[in-house]
């Protein structure tokens, strides 16, 4: 027998009853009672041993890779739950077989009540607490399975929904805490927490851990803030009431506290923290439960108190207030148990749970009543009832802990009150149902239920009545062993007599049942100040409900203020916090902003360039919203820049800076023909206030990356590539030899991805038409066929030229500025300009428009020179290069480079032709050539 | 110049998938609309077949090629072979969603496979050219997947959007690059540690730093550069979104890893600090922000922004174990937002996109079983055993506090707290409402096999962690 296979009974015996339910309603329900047997028939045989004082501990190898391990731990206190888990879970079987209507799914209803239980026994029998908080958390689950079975009902959607939401957060609390713990233990282990005690409350985070580990047992136990979801959660079935209620799921919080006792206890923000907590609920509870008409409302509120009651014990933090919380554990268990089955039973027969419509059912039900009216006096603390005993010590408890506080009468007065409402509730309990007149509209005629549903009810008011009169025979041993197992020690002598003479608990009970008494004399004008006056402001789930539409709104607040969809926004942000990480950076990067590398003298040249970039910057600006204007100003920086590069030894960027320069503003031009000329301010003038600081902040941290940068020596790597580049390249032109040779292969790579560009680009143009204007801004039709003869003729006249220079340009490419990209540009403006001059119609005429073979013939030569030094042995286009001498040019030299770059000239020419052409062509339906010629594409 | 044949074993995967994207490519030039299974059945093949030649391969050693620039070792196959189950899944929840759509293209497929082309690049990068080369890849993919719905303007403005936002993000990031490559001299990333950890601390070293964690933040969508994320996922077609919000990310954890670790571990001090801001803004505006949301795809873009959160802060321990558990949380991330978009093309239709939280309701009316599977989805994200989710933010949460930084796990916990309400608020919707519409759902049937066995695989994964932890910390080499 181990502690595990119980679980995995439970666990297993959940599907089974699934499955089983399938041939019958009734099949499920056996199943169900026969495994809670088959666990607690494992259980029992430990059951002696641990009542000699041995703590059984389990470990099996789960992950050991990962140091994950389950651990089970069965002392007096794991034991005394797990015993109260299976016990009162057999009775609830039995009582939901007969308490579930024809119509309820017996199988499913089954199966979870069996997985909540296994869920329940796993923190009962955790040894290590993330597995204890595995468990957990799966009870919120399961629980709220349970809870919202009845789906049907309004008041199960809430109430489910509420419990989860607060058991489930406090359970990621809960997370949280015990990591910490773990970690300030140096061990997930019980068995090590629980003898560190000293180490943990000396450790600087104990404050915090406490607080989280707390958060999750108070919102699992409905500790005061927390406590409203649980009479919400009152939609569940009754036996599910009656088992959640009794002997787990809120016990958990308890048992967490009784758990963690050795610990934790024992500090003043223990006493303060818990001892609050604790204190409010009790009194909350008690104070709230009388007024409830809903009998199981009263019931909810009246766990509430009591487990404020369990709460506060621990928190006084004497051994002796620990056995009378373990002790009152067992008795509420019990006697609660048997107040929601009857409580049930009541509902099941009469119809109703409404106090103020169920009267006088003795005369009905009077065997039920019996049961009620025994359990309900135990609930209240009378004599010779169990309830009685436990409540004795918790007075005792609470008088001699505050008689070493300051203002310390003020806790057994306030327990005191706690106590007359506990009694009061438990009078109308059983003289509000049971006597108090007639019925009044009942929709049945109440009458006893079927004899095996009271069953249960009856064995727990016999225990009721038998740990009430013989203490000592019955719970002591039990009660010293589970006592043993919260303070990890021996426990306290204590003495459960009946009589203990007359001493100032006695007194604060004879007070609490005669106060009781009066104050449900008093009853009704007490209900009536409650409902005018508390009850509206006084709703926790309303303060829950604010809480929540809070956050809501909050959270819609922040969205519409930060999430609008709108990019500018985005932007700003972006860069934003681009710079504040920037700003940060250089805050903690520590260091000087520049580096000690000698500045170059200012020459004007430079200055005066300079400035004109950064004036033409300005301009295009601030002339962005006339669209050529802008255009023209960005052809000038364009310009400037290449002059630059001209100016800093760099002839061949220069010129292909100009040649790009002059083809962008060409392609740029097209592309303006179908947009208005100007356009007017978009943003605010505050937006635009604001894009102005977040640019100046983005543009003046650029500068100071650029200084700190550039100011920094650093190692070029053009030293090698000049020393290179003739010896292994055989040209003198660094910028060609490094594209065609030393980078041939990005070169390659390159010219594919611009063929396939132009080509993409072509797919896309190649099917539209857009209309262009009609007429330019001030209402002049736009001239569109007529070419100035001017113009034409010269365009006319230059192309030869600019072929020569591309080819010029192109053969002396290897060894001075120049080289196939450059003559592939210049090509392509002059054939362009064929047809800005002439006009499309001529053009096409003695120019084909289909550049595709130029883009395929220029692929395939680049890639066949690649290819070609294979033939030698060679790698993939490993160049060679020779002197040849021919007649009237004289000494050349000839690399296969230059084939490589014809390659590279044919895919540019070819390229740009085909961009620049169907960009112009796209007007084609707002201008279709007069002659009909259309099908020239 | 003649150069060393470089060692190509290293990149069979690569070079397959790369193969069988151009495959794919031409084969669905020929393809009808009928015959178009064929594109499908190839991309699959294609992630089986890249998991085969990967897994067979594997091992624990690390094997640089092609000059340094590339990397081979246990948590880039690891990483890879989760990139194609994901991407595997991808394809398969997607396909009957892109054929109600009449978006059943080959398009979807072979952009599809290059984006796993250039995730596998990234996640071997060794170079900051490499990174470069995968990301960019990776991203000009997705770009034209958002945009592959063209007559939806949402699509096409997200797209635009994300373009011009990534765009930005990848300059920041190559400006950071080259300032790193000014202070140090080299694009290798071992070079780069080396010289990180000898020189003096350099000033533009930490600038280099900050704009590549910009590129690095963009790319995993934390706060404040998290802003393309709910557009997008809102505004692609859910196929699409699925794809962005699952892959990507394992490879952008991979991204990180590379730069942060194995290329500037010697600036950990400073990046920690910046990765603490992320890490709380994403957790904060992620968990906030998703409570307002009434769409579902939007929502999950906020819950994403909130996981990167807590992923951030598993790598900021800077510690081999902080990484495992990032990566755990990485993996059960990817599978668990994987499952979320499922059960949203699960439920849609033709005409029917089912992305709001209202299409929820009353799901459990209407499929229990899959209101269920909603729900370990919904509970596995907010981080409750014991399903998967649970153990990613335990792992996370437990680096934490090793490295003392118990302060900043609390503030964590305190965001799943936050966190738990709005996946909840599913859960509720679909038990508690009442339906919108009771129409069956009708879906293929290994949509649904793969569905019920995504979300299963969440609650297996929860009951038993080990093996997936064990292989995340062997892969990062802590065992």
């Amino acid at each position: 027998m181990n502690l595990m296979s119980i679980i995995i009974t439970v666990f297993a015996g959940s599907l089974l009853t699934a499955w089983v339910s399938r041939f019958g309603r009734l099949q499920a329900a056996w199943v169900a009672g026969l495994i809670t047997l088959a666990a607690l028939a494992q259980l029992l045989p430990m059951v002696p041993s641990v009542f000699a004082g041995n703590t059984h501990i389990e470990h099996w190898a789960w992950f050991p890779s990962v140091g994950l391990d389950l651990s089970f731990r069965l002392d007096g206190l794991a034991m005394l739950f797990a015993l109260l888990i299976l016990g009162i879970g057999l009775l609830i079987v039995l009582y939901a077989r007969y308490y579930l209507s024809a119509r309820d799914c017996m199988g499913r209803f089954y199966s979870y009540l069996l997985m909540f239980m296994g869920a329940m026994l796993g923190i009962a029998l955790s040894e290590n607490v993330i597995q204890l908080l595995i468990f957990w958390e799966l009870t919120s689950l399961t629980s709220f399975l349970l809870i919202s079975y009845w789906q049907d009902r309004e008041e199960a959607r809430q109430g489910a929904r509420m419990a989860l939401a607060i058991t489930g957060a406090g359970g990621l609390a809960l997370l949280g805490g015990l990591i910490m713990l773990g970690q300030i233990a140096g061990s997930y282990e019980l068995s090590v927490i629980l003898n560190s005690g000293d180490q943990i409350r000396a450790h600087p985070l104990y404050v915090p851990m406490l607080v989280l580990v707390l958060l999750g047992a108070f919102t699992k136990s409905a500790q005061f803030p927390f406590h409203f979801w649980l009479p919400n959660a009152m939609a569940a079935p009754t036996p599910v009431s009656a088992y959640l209620h009794s002997a787990t799921m809120v016990k958990a919080g308890v048992f967490l506290l009784a758990r963690l006792f050795p610990a934790l206890s024992g500090t003043p923000e223990w006493s303060y923290l818990v001892g609050g907590a604790g204190l409010m609920t009790l009194l909350v509870g008690a104070v709230f439960a009388l007024f409830k008409h809903d009998l199981k409302g009263l019931l909810a509120y009246s766990t509430i108190s009591h487990l404020g009651l369990i709460t506060l014990l621990f928190a006084i933090g004497t051994p002796l207030a620990a056995v009378a919380g373990v002790f009152h554990i067992i008795n509420h268990a019990i006697f609660k148990a048997s107040l929601f089955m009857a409580a049930g039973i009541i509902d099941h027969e009469a119809g109703s749970r409404d106090m103020r419509k169920l009267n006088g059912l003795w005369k009905y039900m009077p065997h039920t009543a019996m049961l009620a009216m025994v359990a309900s006096a135990a609930m209240a603390g009378v004599p010779l009832l169990n309830g009685f005993l436990s409540k004795e010590m918790f007075f005792a408890e609470a008088a001699s802990a505050g008689s070493h506080l300051k203002l310390g009468w003020l806790l057994p007065a306030a327990v005191t009150i706690a106590g007359i409402f506990a009694v009061a509730y438990s009078v109308r309990f059983i003289h509000d149902v049971f006597y108090n007149g007639e019925p009044i509209d009942l929709p049945k005629t109440p009458h006893e239920p079927p004899r095996w549903m009271k069953l249960p009810v009856e064995l727990l008011v016999a225990l009721c009545l038998l740990v009430g009169i013989l203490p000592q025979a019955t719970v002591q041993p039990l009660l010293e062993i589970a006592s043993a197992g919260v303070l990890q020690t021996t426990p306290p002598d204590f003495d459960l007599a009946i009589w203990h003479g007359v001493n100032i608990a006695l007194i604060m009970s004879v007070v609490a049942l005669v106060g009781g008494g009066l104050v449900y004399a008093m009853r009704l004008p007490l209900f009536r100040l409650h409902d005018e006056h508390l009850a509206p402001r006084l709703q926790a789930k309303a303060v829950f409900d604010h809480i929540m539409s809070a956050l809501f709104r909050f959270a819609s607040a922040l969205t519409r203020a930060l999430d609008t969809g709108s990019l500018q926004r985005m932007l700003v942000l972006f860069f934003a916090g681009a710079l504040v990480l920037g700003v940060g950076g250089f805050l903690m990067g520590g260091g000087p902003l520049s580096g000690n590398r000698a500045m170059l003298p200012l020459d004007p040249l430079s200055l005066m360039a300079a400035l004109i970039l950064i004036f033409g910057t300005l301009a295009v600006v601030m002339s962005h919203r006339q669209r050529f204007t802008a255009l023209i100003l960005i052809g000038v920086v364009g310009l400037v820049v290449s002059l630059i590069f001209v100016k800093f030894s760099g002839p061949d960027l220069a010129l292909t800076q100009l040649s790009v320069e002059v083809v962008t503003i060409v392609l740029l031009l097209l592309a303006l023909y179908f947009l208005p000329q100007s356009h007017s301010a978009e943003s605010p003038r505050w937006r635009r206030a604001r894009d102005l600081v977040v640019a100046l902040l983005a543009g003046t941290g650029a500068a100071l990356l650029s200084w700190a940068v550039l100011s920094r020596p650093f190692t070029s790597i053009s030293d090698y590539f000049l020393a290179n580049s003739v010896p292994g390249g055989g040209g003198s032109n660094v910028v060609n030899v490094i594209l065609v040779d030393f980078r041939g292969f990005d070169t390659l790579g390159e010219i594919t991805v611009l063929a396939l560009a132009a080509l993409g680009i072509f797919a896309m143009l190649e099917r539209i038409y857009l209309p262009g204007p009609d007429a330019d801004a001030q209402g002049r039709p736009w001239n569109w066929d007529k070419h100035p003869a001017v113009m034409a003729s010269f365009a006319r006249l230059l192309l030869p030229l600019a072929l020569m220079v591309s080819v010029f340009i192109f053969l002396r490419g290897h060894n001075l500025p120049g080289g196939g990209f450059i003559a592939g540009l210049v090509t392509a403006v002059a054939l362009i300009m064929q047809y800005l001059a002439n006009g499309e119609e001529w053009t096409q005429d003695r120019l084909p428009a289909n550049t595709h073979p130029m883009l395929a013939m220029g692929l395939l030569i680049a890639t066949l020179t690649g290819l070609g030094s294979w033939l030698f042995g060679y790698p993939f286009l490993t160049s060679s290069f020779g002197h040849f001498h021919l007649p009237f040019i004289g000494e050349f030299e000839l690399a296969t480079a230059m084939a490589f770059d014809l390659g590279v000239y044919l895919v540019v020419v070819g390229s740009v032709l085909l961009i620049l052409i169907y960009l112009g062509l796209m007007h084609g339906a707002s201008h279709r050539p007069a002659s009909g010629k259309e099908d020239y594409r | 110049m003649p150069f060393a044949i470089p060692n190509y074993n290293v990149a069979i995967p690569e070079m397959f998938v790369l193969g069988m994207a151009c495959l794919v490519l031409i084969v669905d030039l020929f393809l009808t609309e009928r015959s178009r299974t064929v594109t499908y059945l190839l991309s699959q093949a294609t992630m089986v077949g890249a998991a085969v030649l990967t897994l067979t391969t594997y091992s624990q050693e690390v094997v640089l090629a092609f000059s340094g620039t590339f990397v081979r070792d246990a948590m880039g196959d690891v990483l890879k072979a989760f990139i194609y189950l994901s991407a595997f899944i991808v394809f398969l929840y997607a396909k009957p969603y892109l054929q109600a759509r009449k978006l059943f293209k080959g398009e979807f497929y072979v952009l599809g496979l290059f984006g796993v082309l250039g995730m596998m690049v990234l996640v071997s990068a060794h170079s900051l050219l490499t990174v470069y080369l995968g990301l960019e890849l990776l991203a000009l993919s997705l770009y034209a997947m958002v945009a592959l719905q063209r007559d939806s303007i949402f699509a096409s403005e997200s797209a635009m959007k994300y373009f011009i936002l990534g765009a930005l993000a990848s300059g920041m990031l190559l400006y950071g690059m080259s300032m790193l490559y000014g202070a140090t001299g080299s694009l290798d990333l071992g070079e780069i540690s080396r010289e990180v950890a000898t020189t003096k601390m350099e000033l533009v070293m930490v600038f280099g730093l900050v704009f590549i964690v910009v590129g690095l933040a963009f790319k995993l969508g934390a706060v404040p550069f998290h802003m393309w994320m709910p557009d997008v996922y809102q505004g692609a077609p859910t196929a699409v979104t699925l794809y962005i919000a699952s892959a990507p990310k394992i490879a952008a954890f991979a991204m990180v890893i590379r730069l942060l670790n194995d290329g500037l571990y010697g600036l950990h001090m400073h990046w920690q600090d910046m990765l603490v801001i992320l890490a709380i803004l994403s957790m904060a505006v992620g968990n906030i922000f998703a409570i307002a949301q009434f769409n579902l795809k939007r929502m999950l873009a906020y819950s994403t922004i909130a996981h990167m959160g807590y992923l951030l802060l598993g790598i900021l321990t800077g510690s081999g174990d902080g990484y495992a558990a990032a990566m755990f949380y990485t993996l059960s991330y990817a599978l668990m937002s994987l499952g979320g978009f499922g059960m949203i093309i699960l439920l849609s239709r033709a005409g029917f996109e089912a992305d709001r939280l209202d299409d929820f309701k009353g799901l459990n009316e209407r499929s229990p079983w899959y209101a269920f599977m909603m729900l370990i989805l919904m509970f596995s994200m907010a981080g409750v055993p014991p399903f998967l989710g649970f153990w990613a933010k335990v792992s996370v949460l437990r680096e934490l506090i090793h490295v003392d930084m118990t302060w900043l796990a609390i503030v964590a916990v305190v965001f799943s707290i936050i966190g738990a309400f709005y996946y909840l608020r599913i859960v509720k919707l679909m038990y508690f409402d009442k339906a919108e519409d009771n129409s069956e759902i009708k879906q293929d049937l290994d949509l649904h096999v793969a569905l019920s066995a995504n979300s299963l695989g969440i609650l297996v994964l929860g009951i038993m962690p080990g093996p997936l932890m064990a292989l995340c910390a062997s892969a990062i080499g802590v065992m």
